[in-house]
């Protein structure tokens, strides 16, 4: 009789863990919903909330008291733009601002009475814009609009000026704009917000999914008494790392799967850029699912009961979309912040998947982000197996936790025993 | 017939389950105070400063070391240098730097002889604040850049100081920013995000109170009680809850009104008040669901799908209107909605009552939620025929 030598064994430790694990995830409905429904449903829903994107033509209202030739172009050049539309012109500013007070308009564009004749006097002419900053989009087109059009008027009047004191057309217009200048936003070309949001917010989904769903399962095994994270029978204490990666393979091969459908599928479906090449996404997605699996591993270890980790870590997923830095910049990030966003994968993953698929910079353009997996995927390893000895301990010495807890309570003046009647009363358990 | 004696009971015996099970004051106080925390020093700066912006000088002249330095001079930017625009873009694709400003090579002679260089820029809009801020900056640059040339040559011509200003700026325009004059980002976020936060924990805290009580097959003794009477049973689980979230809520309006100063143009009582309607209309949705599916784990999960979803649908990033028409009518079904939009009439407008008193209306209507499940949900605790899990 050939014994089974160390590769072999390990081998099939590992098949055993990883079937096990397996056979938990498909038969929890709750897990199956999460993995399956959520991780499937959300993206969707995300897209189609934000598909259009952009927002056009904020109602503003106009006061015009100058009532003059520049004040009516400005006006009509206003609700050209694709940012805002003259929804009113009031009378007054009395009147605009019960309609901006009302909610029916975002902004107000005043031209104060003088407006003309300041023109004419070769004065700076002002005019005053009111914008409503319940959200910044209206803010912005405000601004946007507002600017643009002063600034293509400025030109005009400077032309017409110059032109009548008998020069050049051709010499006026260098004169007026003696730099002109080229912009280009290259990647997203209106400042959509779906393409923004959206690059951003698909790899949080993958994480904040698996995590969830890994804790349920988790927290039904520390319901039921038993320890998920128990080694393999007839190892004892040895084989630390075939439990953590025998398990951690069942959720990396369904994550793989969805990942890939949530970076390659969704954004075709909705047309999201996708200028980074499919290897490219998928040796992303190999370093990012590899890291969420080992994150997840090992913040589970936390969660004691079933439900726990909805009341417990729900607010995480916002927390973690800001942590990516997609919208308020990692630049301006307090330190403090700085080093707890490198907790999660997403900070890494998101910019990856930004960087790779939505800009298109290639696998070098996320080399930072790699390096910052790579260093999680270390560091998580050895946490997910410090957290299975934790866990092997505890259940070897399960006795004298649960007298160390009564002798607590005993001293803080808890009686459990009456809490227990009050709460469940006689009968139950 | 109201019994007190059993509210009393119920109340007693919901604080003896708080106490043993921490995970209560985990869920909703330091969930709170971690996000207050978080989303007060997170924006703490209000705008970013320093945004590093790729400067590609290919000209090398005093005219265009001067617009780098004004560049560079700005609160907002700060100047990397670049020698090939390859390196630059590289650096922007991997979001090192927010924008490129390309100088082109020649750009001070050809000012010099009126042939108009062009200068070009790029920015990465795909970070969002950074690159709307970069664009807006650089632009205002060049535009000052060019206003400075058209200077020099109104001067070499021999047109007076106060002539000029009015030759080169015609008009101006004079922004107002209502409700947030530092167009201040953390201000905007954070008045929304916490009270979204605090809905998030109302909802999942309420549904797991309520379904644990049928997951631990408690719920007949709670019935026994509370004198067989769910609602009384709901009435005492609801003042200790309800105490709970008007507390966080009013921590939370101090807090940001008064200790951190958030402007506000309306009275702090009135949002205070618009606070306590969010905590009741969130308490109601969350009977609502568990009443629904008497399943903890299902109605956990539908409970944070919808809270998480909340902060979408509140319409404080993108504008409601903007979204797809067949799913604008949803957001309704939001209490943060009604909260963002009362918010908005009082906090930015200060309209007082005639601006939000609808919002407050809507509110109060989700009260009248838990009236369709009650019956559900009571035979549900009786017969503890669903799920446990």
């Amino acid at each position: 009789m050939k014994k089974d030598n160390y590769i072999s064994l390990w081998f099939k430790d590992f098949w055993r863990m990883l079937g096990h694990e397996l056979k938990l995830i498909f038969s929890d409905s709750g897990v199956m919903i999460i993995f399956f429904l959520a991780g499937l449903a959300y993206p969707l829903l995300y897209n189609v909330l934000y598909l259009n994107g952009n927002v056009n033509d904020t109602p503003v209202a106009v006061v015009d008291e100058a009532a003059c030739a520049e004040s009516r172009r400005f006006i009509r050049e206003i609700d050209a733009t694709r940012e805002c539309a003259v929804a009113f012109r009031c009378v007054n500013m009395d009147e605009a601002e019960r309609l901006m007070k009302e909610g029916k308009v975002r902004g107000i564009f005043y031209f104060p009475a003088d407006f003309g004749e300041r023109i004419a006097r070769k004065e700076t002419a002002i005019l005053s814009v009111y914008a409503d900053m319940s959200s910044f989009l209206y803010y912005k087109n405000a601004l946007t609009s507002g600017n643009m059009v002063m600034l293509q008027e400025m030109r005009n009047i400077q032309i017409e000026r110059y032109t009548a004191g008998g020069m050049p057309v051709a010499q006026a217009e260098q004169l007026v704009q003696a730099i002109p200048y080229e912009e280009n936003n290259p990647y997203n070309r209106t400042f959509s917000y779906q393409y923004f949001l959206i690059s951003a917010i698909l790899l949080v989904i993958i994480q904040q999914t698996l995590f969830y769903g890994m804790s349920l399962l988790v927290g039904t095994a520390r319901e039921e008494n038993r320890s998920l994270s128990s080694l393999p029978s007839g190892l004892r204490g040895n084989g630390v790392g075939r439990a953590v990666i025998g398990r951690g393979a069942a959720y990396w091969l369904i994550y793989m799967a969805i990942g890939l459908y949530i970076a390659c599928i969704v954004p075709a479906l909705f047309g999201i850029p996708q200028r980074g090449e499919f290897f490219e996404i998928l040796v992303l997605l190999l370093f990012f699912v590899t890291d969420c699996v080992l994150f997840s591993l090992s913040w589970s270890i936390l969660i004691t009961r079933r439900e726990s980790v909805f009341l417990l870590f729900l607010v995480v997923s916002p927390v973690c979309l800001f942590l990516t830095g997609f919208s308020w910049p990692t630049t301006s990030f307090p330190t403090f912040w700085k080093w707890f966003s490198y907790i999660f994968p997403t900070t890494f993953g998101c910019q990856g998947f930004i960087n790779i698929n939505t800009a298109g910079g290639g696998l070098e353009s996320a080399r930072v982000q790699f390096t910052g997996m790579t260093v999680q995927i270390v560091v998580y390893y050895f946490l997910a197996c410090a957290g299975v000895y934790i866990e092997n301990w505890m259940v070897r010495h399960r006795e004298r936790i649960a007298g160390a807890k009564r002798e607590l309570a005993l001293r803080a003046g808890v009686d459990l025993e009456e809490d227990r009647r009050i709460i469940a009363g006689e009968q139950a358990q | 017939m109201i019994r007190w004696k059993n509210i009393l009971a119920v109340i007693n015996r919901e604080l003896r389950i708080i106490r043993n099970r921490p995970i209560y004051l985990l869920g909703s106080v330091l969930t709170i105070a971690f996000s207050a925390v978080f989303f007060l020093t997170f924006f703490k700066s209000g705008l970013p400063e320093d945004l590093p912006v790729a400067v590609v000088d290919l000209d090398n002249s005093s005219l265009s070391r001067e617009l780098t330095r004004q560049i560079d001079a700005t609160q907002l930017s700060k100047v990397v240098k670049y020698n090939t625009f390859e390196e630059a873009r590289a650096d922007m694709q991997s979001g090192k730097v927010t924008g490129i400003c390309l100088i082109p090579e020649g750009m001070f002679a050809d000012v010099q002889s009126s042939r108009r260089p062009v200068i070009t820029y790029y920015i990465n809009g795909l970070y969002f604040v950074g690159g709307a801020l970069t664009y807006k900056n650089i632009t205002y640059m060049i535009n000052l850049a060019g206003g400075a040339v058209q200077r020099e040559v109104l001067r070499a011509k021999g047109v007076s100081e106060d002539a000029i200003m009015g030759l080169i700026q015609p008009i101006n325009i004079d922004f107002h920013q209502i409700g947030n004059v530092y167009t201040n980002y953390g201000y905007y976020l954070t008045n929304v995000l916490l009270p979204g936060v605090l809905e998030m924990a109302v909802i999942i805290i309420l549904i797991y109170s309520l379904g644990a009580e049928l997951k631990y097959g408690t719920s007949r003794h709670l019935l026994k009680t509370a004198g067989d009477s769910l609602q009384t049973a709901l009435a005492g689980k609801l003042v200790v809850y309800t105490l709970l979230f008007f507390s966080l809520g009013l921590i939370i309006v101090l807090l940001l009104y008064d200790w951190m100063k958030f402007p506000i143009n309306g009275s702090i009582w009135y949002i205070a008040l618009d606070m306590m309607l969010l905590v009741l209309a969130s308490e109601s949705v969350a009977i609502f669901i568990i009443g629904l599916l008497p399943v903890p784990r299902l109605a956990l999960s539908i409970g944070a799908l919808y809270s998480i979803l909340a902060l979408s649908f509140s319409g404080f990033t993108l504008p409601i209107e903007a979204m797809p028409p067949y799913i604008q009518g949803l957001a309704e079904a939001f209490p943060l909605r009604h909260y963002f939009l009362f918010y908005s009439r009082e906090v930015v407008m200060g309209t007082g009552f005639a601006g939000w008193w609808r919002e407050a209306v809507h509110l109060l209507l989700f009260l009248f939620l838990p009236v369709f499940v009650l019956m559900r949900l009571k035979k549900a605790y009786i017969l503890q025929n669903f799920p446990k899990n």
